[in-house]
């Protein structure tokens, strides 16, 4: 045991989540078609049992040393070479030393779900392709743990240039997975999507080095690293603190992706194969808000608190959340349907982090995780129900609650969990976004909540098409209901849907202290949070 | 002097001016030669004798037979189909042209004082021509201080011969 | 290298003594007799009978490459204390050098088999494309610009026949005859600038230039030395192929036979560029006020407009030769960026690229057939799936043109845009990764078509590939495509240092850098 607690609270294990799917996706493809599913649902199943203890052994309150900028070149001695870091299982080696460019990884109380989720999700979807891909297997395993490894360095990345690489690592394989596994007009989906997130994201890639220069002149000293990109000695003017917040939120906005950049989303969702779909819902999308709040915001607070920002920020938020819903209800393809809510689920992200305080910024994330367990929950069934039916027309289906009455069950269940009904996880996230909000915009509030009408107003007429109605269609009769494998699909975000909505203590718990780091940041302008700079200088000897 | 220089400048350029405006090949040939002529009138004003000289025996008289036998030998000339076609292109290239020749023109329409460099301008000129000849003046510094680009253009003729037996060789 | 050292190879060369050229010029002495070998061994396999080269004509060449590149490890560590010698002994010629003949041995290494199948396999194609090597390595390496001038004939000639190497296919007899009658052309602007600009300063070295202009600030030439350095700028911009001395590029890229485009998109822009820093951000630096302007439009029009008409182009090929313009304005921007830090992500650029472009018309090769080009977009769709190596190495190359992370392409684009913002043209990095963007487009559209289009017929990829040792090559580029990101922090480190012997010749004393101008 003493064993496993010490690689738990080494540096190693970050390290380990990211290097194993690539070695996996290497594996898969050597071994040809034939295995390649296996090998991958055995990376998958290691990959999440070696994550799953970090959310036992997290400790909030943890902290890891770090190197920042200029201390190891002063030959200060090594223990004043480095200051600590709110975050743990710290990795810092130099990559390119001389641009202050680290491998630098960690994670704290927001990353941690975020790749538990990822972890999470990855063997379920190999289990969701199990049957559902048949051509060219190896590549689909292999871009498939390709693009894992490339979603959890997103969000353990503490270094600017690492962040970057993996953000654009993960474009590649969902750019094949949707352009060569999706459906008929994959072609024009793929070429979207990547283009729309590539144009955001090399704005943002300008933004990094201006910050980047930026600190360089004023310090001396090359560096990419997360915390000495809030420096406080690069101060920027209002403009240019404006123009960089919004080169950062165009990128992250893409990805959200918030109105109106989220055309490329519907196309993408639909003619993705399902494990793409669920990837991108569960947590491609997270990577946009996540890059709000742990980067967006926190570099350029005063562009981020200006009252124009956060007006904007709500108002688009709000759109999102009520024009998607209305957008859903009048979808004939549930899968498109869905796709439009995950735009409305976002929208109250948006809405909890700009609200900027404890409980919006709490929501947010507990919206981003369970929005990130029911709606891929609705993804593997719509996947399901495409195997059986080749099809994702509402109108094709009714009645299914009288031939597949498992399916129909599990269906519903995620239907209320997306709407959030209470005692699903979606009821606690919302409740705390609205809840926050309110606080500090009744008014956007008020709208937003009727989102949560809206949400039963489209989500219901479905289930009650799909499930409900009569069973006109024999085509509908004569389907296999669900089995063993698919159940395993679903089961465990059943639970989790349930644990959260019951009991959401340990979530809230974990990611508490970070949150309330973020906010301390913005609020003082401080960085690293923790300690100031100063004292770490003050203290070490002059040699 | 002066009045010479001036003589042979404009009879250079007119004539090769000629040289390119000619539909006949033979008669641009012809005006090269002129042109050639001219040049070598210029260099002997300079003083530059040997290169004179050089340039009537070698471009005049070797290069232009050649091509005068080349063109001869293809028998071109009859058929003749202009290079610029449009007027969009007419203008360009004239405009081009214009642009050229008054940044030359403001190029040399300044008073022209004596070169930097170390050793040059007509007074050393003179100095070196007296001490080694005009012959001196070219192959000393040739074989010394340029010595290794010589070489290399010998490299560069060998390159050259094998690149023309290569495309012209009937059977290689 | 102490090899060399008990070879006899002096510590510190004076270049005022004629014997020490013997080793300041050592790699091209030896790539020089070893051409004349290519040239002698294929004419005493084939005595007079006329037939197809044997296959160790190549096997051959890449050693003579491979014993030029051991010569040039000689000039490691080497320096001259001359005034005036004709070539530079520094880091900077050392690591071009090596960029060269790189170019040149994936040119071999994907013309075995390519040639074979054209008809042309002649010795004489291996004995040019080595003396076009010597070509770039003189011009590249020159000190003078009457070396400078040499080195680019050495270098064109060679290139022009190759480009019509293949006699009985008229594209590629015409695409020579625009080239040589265009280079010929650009070559006359190049030389009537150094004339004019001997008059102006009175000297043809590149050192002695810099010094004068660095001195004097009015000497009376002003616009004798304008013109001069205008012509100059134009006959280079047409060997680099910037716009808007490009046209005759996508001609005589596509007419060529493709290991010759290779050559000519890599090597010979790399010469073209090593001549281009040396005597514009070297010599030329104290006039920066005349021609970076005129640079500055030069590369932005460039990267825009290469990206532009790229788009639009339905062959493979041809969006290459575009692809290539479009990096001479990238290279551009690292030239105008100036400093040590400028000079270096050229270096590391141009090797990047040289790899990227060379494996990227590799696979071009291994797409064609026997007298059959198979350029155009729809001749590469399915290639990816039914030859997932040729793709996923295609993948691999266009990526790293476009820019993307986990590639050098990534890393030495990043160079360019650290050593612009730091040089101050932070418009051009803006302009840069705008251009970039529009080149995703047409990178991915290739991929898109190799993946997700079905082929033409069924079988239709049968006989692609490539073979062994040009697959080797190959690969090799994508592994160190890949490599260089990974480990980019060595060539990195390297060509800092190239970059930095630039600025101390004649090495005067281990004195401070200079300061942090905007040239030096």
């Amino acid at each position: 045991m003493d064993f496993l607690k010490h690689l738990y609270e080494g540096p190693g294990i970050l390290t380990f989540l990211i290097a194993f799917p690539l070695l996996g996706a290497l594996a898969a493809w050597l071994v040809g078609d034939r295995s390649a599913r296996a090998t991958a649902l055995v990376v998958g199943i290691v990959e999440l049992l070696v994550s799953v203890p970090l959310f036992f052994t997290f400790d909030p309150t943890g902290t890891c040393p770090q190197s920042v900028i200029g201390r190891q070149n002063e030959g200060l001695p090594f223990a004043f070479s480095q200051l600590t870091v709110p975050f743990q299982n710290c990795t810092d080696a130099p990559w390119f030393a001389d641009w202050g460019i680290h491998f630098r990884i960690g994670l704290d109380g927001i990353s941690l779900f975020m790749v538990l989720l990822t972890t999470l999700l990855l063997p379920l979807m190999v289990l969701g392709s199990w049957t559902y891909i048949r051509d060219r297997q190896r590549t689909f395993y292999a871009m498939l743990l390709a693009l894992t490894a490339g979603v959890v360095g997103v969000f353990v990345a503490l270094d600017m240039f690492v962040f970057y690489v993996f953000w654009e690592l993960v474009l590649i394989p969902m750019y094949f997975l949707i352009g060569v596994w999706g459906g008929k007009e994959r072609v024009y989906a793929a070429v979207k999507f990547f283009l729309y997130t590539a144009a955001g994201s090399l704005l943002m890639l300008v933004a990094i080095l201006y910050v980047y220069f930026r600190v360089h002149s004023v310090t001396g000293m090359s560096s990419f690293s997360y915390f000495d990109f809030m420096n406080p000695l690069a101060a920027f003017s209002a403009r240019e603190e404006a123009l960089l917040f919004l080169a950062f939120a165009l990128a992250f906005a893409v990805k959200v992706p918030i109105f109106p950049f989220h055309t490329w989303l519907p196309h993408a969702h639909v003619q993705a194969p399902t494990a793409g779909s669920v990837i991108l819902a569960g947590v491609l999308l997270k990577m946009g808000t996540y890059g709000f709040i742990r980067f967006a915001v926190p570099f350029f607070p005063d562009a981020a608190h200006a009252p124009g920002a956060v007006k904007w920020a709500m108002v688009l938020g709000v759109i999102g959340i009520i024009y998607a819903a209305m957008v859903a209800a009048v979808q004939p393809n549930a899968k498109k349907l869905v796709a439009y809510t995950s735009v409305a689920h976002l929208g109250f992200v948006i809405l909890g982090i700009f609200a900027y305080n404890l409980i919006g910024l709490q929501g947010a994330l507990m919206v981003m995780i369970g929005h990130g367990l029911s709606t891929p929950m609705l993804f593997f069934l719509l996947g399901m129900l495409y195997e059986r039916r080749h099809s994702y027309e509402i109108e094709d289906f009714g009645g299914l609650a009288a031939s597949i009455p498992v399916f129909a069950t599990m269906l519903v269940f995620a239907a209320m969990a997306s709407i959030g009904l209470p005692g699903t996880s979606g009821f606690v996230s919302e409740f705390l976004v609205l809840l926050g909000t309110f606080k500090t915009h009744p008014y956007v509030a008020l709208l937003a909540s009727t989102g949560v009408i809206f949400a039963a107003y489209y989500m219901l007429p479905m289930v009650q098409k799909v499930a409900f109605n009569a069973l006109r269609s024999p085509a509908n009769r004569d389907i296999p209901d669900l089995d063993r494998r698919e159940l395993a699909i679903l089961l465990p975000l059943v639970v989790l849907i349930l644990w959260i909505g019951i009991y959401p203590k340990p979530f809230l718990d974990r990611m508490e202290p970070a949150a309330l780091r973020l906010l301390a940041t913005q609020s003082t302008r401080l960085a690293p949070p923790m300690q100031p700079m100063g004292d770490v200088a003050a203290a070490a000897p002059n040699p | 002097m002066i009045i010479l220089f001036w003589f042979f400048a404009v009879l250079a350029v007119s004539s090769a001016l000629l040289t390119v405006t000619r539909k006949n090949p033979v008669a641009s040939a012809i005006w090269l030669i002129a042109t050639f002529f001219c040049l070598a009138a210029i260099y002997t004003l300079l003083g530059a004798f040997f290169i004179g000289i050089i340039q009537i025996l070698v471009y005049a008289g070797a290069i232009m037979i050649l091509f005068i036998f080349v063109i001869m030998l293809l028998n071109l000339g009859n058929d003749y189909e202009p290079d610029i076609r449009g007027h969009v292109w007419k203008v360009v290239a004239g405009g081009t042209s214009l642009v050229i020749a008054a940044l030359l023109a403001r190029a040399f329409s300044g008073e022209l004082p004596a070169p930097l460099g170390h050793v040059a301008g007509p007074a050393s000129l003179a100095a070196q021509t007296a001490d080694r000849g005009t012959v001196g003046v070219i192959a000393i510094p040739l074989y010394t201080d340029y010595m290794v680009p010589l070489q290399f253009t010998a490299v560069l003729l060998l390159a050259a011969v094998v690149g023309a037996v290569v495309l012209a060789k009937r059977k290689v | 290298m102490s090899f060399f050292a008990a070879l006899g190879r002096p510590e510190v060369l004076d270049l005022a003594r004629q014997t020490h050229y013997f080793w300041a010029l050592l790699p091209e002495i030896v790539l020089t007799l070893g051409a004349m070998l290519v040239l002698i061994v294929d004419v005493i396999h084939k005595g007079d009978r006329s037939e197809p080269s044997r296959g160790s004509i190549p096997v051959l060449t890449l050693a003579v490459l491979a014993a030029t590149a051991l010569a040039n490890t000689a000039l490691f560590g080497l320096r001259d204390v001359s005034a005036n010698g004709m070539v530079a002994v520094d880091g900077f010629r050392t690591f071009t050098n090596f960029v060269y003949l790189v170019a040149a041995a994936l040119c071999i290494a994907i013309s075995m088999g390519y040639l074979e199948r054209r008809g042309i396999m002649k010795g004489e194609f291996h004995a040019l494309v080595l003396f076009a090597t010597l070509g770039m390595m003189l011009m590249g390496g020159s000190r003078d610009l009457i070396m400078t001038f040499i080195g680019l004939e050495v270098m064109s000639v060679p290139i022009y026949v190759l480009v019509g190497f293949d006699r009985m296919d008229p594209r590629s007899s015409e695409a020579s005859l625009k080239y040589f009658l265009l280079g010929a052309f650009s070559s006359g602007f190049f030389l009537y600038g150094i004339a004019l600009v001997f008059g102006a300063v009175g000297s043809t070295n590149l050192t002695y230039i810099a010094e004068t202009l660095g001195t004097g600030t009015d000497h009376g030439h002003e616009r004798l030395l304008m013109a001069g350095m205008a012509l100059t700028l134009v006959g280079l911009g047409f060997k680099v192929a910037a716009i808007p001395f490009h046209m005759w590029t996508p001609d005589a890229y596509d007419g060529a036979p493709t290991p010759v485009t290779a050559l000519m998109s890599t090597g010979v822009k790399a010469a073209a560029f090593a001549a281009f820093v040396r005597i514009f951000a070297v010599a030329f630096a104290d006039a920066g006020a005349q021609w970076v302007p005129v640079v500055w439009w030069l590369a932005a029009v460039t990267m825009v407009g290469a990206n532009l008409v790229a788009l639009t182009q339905g062959s493979v090929k041809r969006m290459l030769a575009y692809s290539s313009i479009a990096h001479a304005g990238y290279l551009l921007v690292a030239l105008l960026s100036g400093g040590d830090t400028g000079k270096a992500a050229f270096l590391f650029y141009i090797l990047a690229y040289t790899v990227m472009t060379a494996g990227a018309f590799g696979i071009v090769i291994a797409n064609s057939r026997d007298g059959e080009e198979r350029v155009t977009l729809e001749d590469y769709a399915g290639l990816g799936l039914e030859k997932p190596w040729l793709g996923a190495a295609f993948s691999i190359f266009l990526l790293s043109l476009a820019g993307f992370p986990l590639t050098a392409g990534f890393l030495g684009k990043l160079y360019i845009l650290r050593a612009a913002v730091e040089g101050g043209q932070a418009q051009l990095a803006v302009i840069l990764v705008l251009a970039s963007l529009v080149s995703y487009f047409y990178y991915l559209r290739v991929i898109v078509v190799m993946y997700m289009r079905p082929a033409r017929s069924e079988g239709w990829h049968a006989g692609a590939g490539l073979p062994l040792a040009a697959r080797t090559a190959v690969l090799a580029a994508c592994v160190v495509v890949v490599a260089m990101f990974f480990a980019g922090a060595v060539p990195m480190r390297w060509a800092e240092q190239s970059a930095l012997s630039l600025w101390r010749q004649p090495a005067p004393v281990a004195a401070s850098p200079a300061p942090a101008s905007l040239f030096r």
